[in-house]
């Protein structure tokens, strides 16, 4: 079983609170939840929107067909009836969105005291939303399945809450950050725990001023992290410079929106894997790590904390929109890779440095401290290959390959559930693993979040082998693929 | 030796004023009777910045413009550093103009010595936001036609707890680097310095004590009118130019703000030592 359900309204009418609601209730019970978030870039009005897919069965992302629409306002149900299933169930004309809660409980066979339960969590306004979750609940007669109660002790967390816990429990003492949509909760997540955690986190005047201050503290040996999304990245690109050539620890958490510009700034993309690649003049070593969902922000951000520490050189982990803002069911625990702080105050340089750490222009120092960084290369090749730096699902050695990165695997591990596929995810798009043998001789079909098709260049770059465009699944409106039209884009591509 | 040398060739010009803010800043380091290992100095890109290269502390020779979010950095990073920071005109007035204008808000305790020798001089000689009116070079064939901007007025519109200018010589670099160090907060300091080379305009003729003047260096709008007294666009016989320190109050501090830093600074430690 499966079913999706769409919470639409105006900005400030509180979508998300009750998508979190349900959400939260039905992981408790069990259940696998994934829910997105639609909204726009402004404060109060508009059409924001979540939807919410929910199975017996593991679940991380969305359908694109709707069972259950809750009209919050008056266009929600105009604007997405193409959506609609043909016996779907339409809640609207109701001012008050906890009498929606009560609606949808009892639409869905849940028991009130679930819902009860979750009001009494949320604290805020607990009597008026009890009146009107009871008036609801009561006011519902249809009911569209009887959900089994149980007990489920998954996590239901987006991928910002990832990052954010992820670098606390790899031990972060400071955050730098500047605020933009999508990274800005990392921002909200990391401040509301600094006293608890014993940690700093800190706005400052821009971008610029972010990575060099991270940079500052770094060299005393705290352990830095600094975050923002493509255009704060760009200000912050002679900084990871410097921390490439003062060879400084530093983590970067890049969180994609679509570009080039301001581009859209509240939908997501995956076209800034270039940039995390190439980022910063000059030959310099460094980290690029793409998780897939909230589970992977976790881990590979406590590895991107061990390699800045262990090669004193800059990590980037790049993630998206729609990975950070989304839900997740996360059953299993994350593996920490746990790092002590090995940075210390000594004479750093931003040109190149004798033995005192003063600038020299000396032709033989110069290219003995070039060798010596790049000689990192092979060392960090060598780390690296003790950690997964792909994963790989789907059915095993099948004649078909999907190659992608970051926040699509939810929607791709949904959609090859029973087709003859296998999938390779990657995690690390620096250093890139070898994968040549995996797709030698394979019909390689390649899906990403952007245009041009950026993994699939970096795959050609590093083993010779060229994708072919009509096996390129390209989504570029600034949504996130849905399982069920990414399932027939698969089918249509694959070999017999 | 002295333990504040290094074994680096200096490059400086002969003559060139830099050597005297060399000797008084080491003087001053050497008379503060500070451990070495407590000091952390970053300069930016410029004939300035070799001072990284001929004084032997810890620190960062760091981007153009980059100075003051570096010292900022360290200083959180560490708070019990004494944190020194020094930088051209080139850095502080026209590639970090935002920095310094947020260093004079958040207060944190960094001491920033700017080097104006009104001209970009390691880049052979182009104007810079300090630089008069009809100043010439490969550049500016016709002349700069931009009136300059007054650092100091800057400094004090943005809410500097401690705002100063000198001129590069020993005693007064000497002098302000003691004071500075003895301010809680973030000390903005300017030092007049001419480039024998492309600017060599040493307006010796110019300069008066404030200090001498019985200037009271806490009052405002006394601080404001002195600061009008010299606009950088040249001066002519009228042209009195103060030196010493227009404005000195106490303020928050920002590493005082924060229980998190607090602590740091009551253990004597830094984020370093704190093990999760």
């Amino acid at each position: 079983m499966k079913y999706t359900i769409l919470f639409g309204g105006e900005a400030g009418q509180g979508p998300n609170i009750l998508t979190n609601i349900l959400g939260q209730a039905l992981v408790k019970q069990g259940y696998h939840v994934f829910y997105s978030r639609d909204y726009q870039s402004l404060i109060r009005g508009g059409h924001n929107f979540n939807v919410l897919t929910f199975s017996d069965k593991p679940i991380h992302s969305n359908e694109s067909k709707i069972d259950i629409l809750v009209s919050l306002d008056e266009d929600t149900e105009t604007m997405h009836k193409d959506s609609l299933k043909k016996e779907a169930v339409v809640l609207k004309g109701h001012d008050e969105n906890m009498y929606y809660a009560g609606r949808l409980f009892k639409l869905l066979g849940l028991n009130f005291e679930v819902l009860e339960q979750e009001l009494k969590e949320l604290e805020k306004r607990f009597e008026e939303n009890m009146k009107e979750a009871k008036k609801g609940y009561e006011d519902e007669r249809d009911c569209v399945c009887q959900l089994k109660h149980g007990k489920g002790d998954a996590v239901f967390m987006n991928g910002n809450q990832g990052i954010s816990e992820g670098a606390v429990k790899s031990g972060l003492d400071i955050y730098y950050a500047y605020p933009m949509t999508p990274a800005t909760p990392v921002l909200g997540e990391l401040a509301e725990v600094q006293e608890e955690k014993n940690i700093l986190v800190l706005e400052l005047e821009n971008e610029i001023s972010v990575i060099n201050a991270g940079i500052g503290s770094a060299m005393t040996g705290a352990k830095v992290m600094v975050g923002t999304s493509g255009g704060g990245f760009d200000l912050m690109t002679e900084g990871i410079s410097l921390a490439g050539m003062a060879e400084v620890p530093m983590v970067i958490y890049l969180s994609q929106r679509p570009g080039p510009a301001t581009g859209v700034a509240t939908y997501t993309a995956q076209g800034d894997l270039n940039i995390a690649r190439h980022s910063g003049h000059g030959e310099f070593n460094r980290i690029v790590l793409a998780p897939g969902n909230p589970k992977e922000c976790q881990e590979l951000i406590s590895q991107a904390f061990y390699l800045s520490q262990i090669f004193a050189i800059p990590s980037i982990i790049i993630s998206d929109k729609h990975l950070g803002e989304s839900f997740y069911t996360i059953e299993e625990k994350p593996k920490i890779t746990h790092s002590r702080k090995l940075a210390s105050m000594m004479r750093y340089n931003s040109y190149e440095k004798d033995k005192e750490g003063s600038a020299t222009e000396n032709p033989e120092i110069i290219k003995e401290n070039i060798e010596a960084r790049i000689k990192k290369n092979k060392e960090i090749e060598k780390e690296t290959e003790k950690v997964d730096r792909v994963n790989v699902y789907g059915k095993k050695h099948s004649k078909n390959v999907i190659v992608s990165w970051g926040s699509t695997k939810g929607a791709i591990l949904d959609a090859i559930e029973d087709l003859d596929v296998e999938f390779i995810q990657v995690l690390y798009i620096e250093p890139f693993p070898d994968i040549k043998k995996e797709l030698e001789k394979k019909n390689v079909i390649l899906i990403e979040n952007n245009a041009t098709g950026m993994l699939g260049e970096l795959i050609a770059e590093k083993t010779g082998i060229f994708i072919e465009d009509k096996n390129k699944i390209l989504k570029y409106d600034g949504r996130p693929f849905f399982h069920d039209e990414l399932k027939k884009e698969i089918e249509g591509r694959l070999g017999k | 030796m002295n333990p504040l040398d290094t074994k680096t060739k200096n490059t400086w010009c002969p003559g060139c004023f830099n050597f005297q803010i060399l000797a008084g800043v080491k003087n001053a380091i050497a008379k503060s009777r500070i451990k070495k290992e407590d000091f952390a100095i970053v300069t930016g890109i410029g004939c300035h910045a070799k001072i990284f290269d001929y004084v032997n502390l810890n620190g960062i020779n760091t981007l153009h413009g980059r100075v003051l979010p570096t010292c900022f950095g360290i200083k959180i990073g560490n708070p019990n550093l004494n944190v020194i920071g020094f930088a051209g005109d080139g850095d502080a007035y026209a590639e970090g103009m935002a920095h310094l204008i947020h260093a004079a808000r958040y207060n944190s305790d960094i001491k920033y010595f700017v080097h104006n020798n009104q001209v970009f001089a390691l880049t052979v000689g182009q104007p810079t936001p300090t630089t008069e009116i009809g100043f010439k070079d490969k550049t500016t064939p016709q002349g700069v036609k931009i009136y300059p901007m007054n650092p100091i007025k800057l400094m004090l519109a943005s809410g500097a707890s401690f705002v100063a200018r000198v001129f590069s010589d020993v005693q007064q670099i000497e002098y302000i680097f003691k004071e500075a160090l003895k301010h809680k907060g973030f000390a903005f300091i300017e030092v007049i310095q001419p480039c024998l080379i492309f600017h060599p305009e040493s307006y010796k003729e110019k300069f008066y004590s404030l200090d001498e003047a019985k200037h009271d260096r806490t009052n405002f709008e006394q601080a404001w009118k002195r600061a009008q007294e010299f606009d950088y666009n040249g001066v002519d016989e009228k042209t009195k130019i103060p030196l010493g320190i227009f404005y000195q109050i106490q303020k928050p501090v920002f590493e005082e703000q924060y229980p998190q830093l607090l602590d740091l600074k009551k253990k004597k430690i830094s984020w370093k030592d704190i093990r999760r």
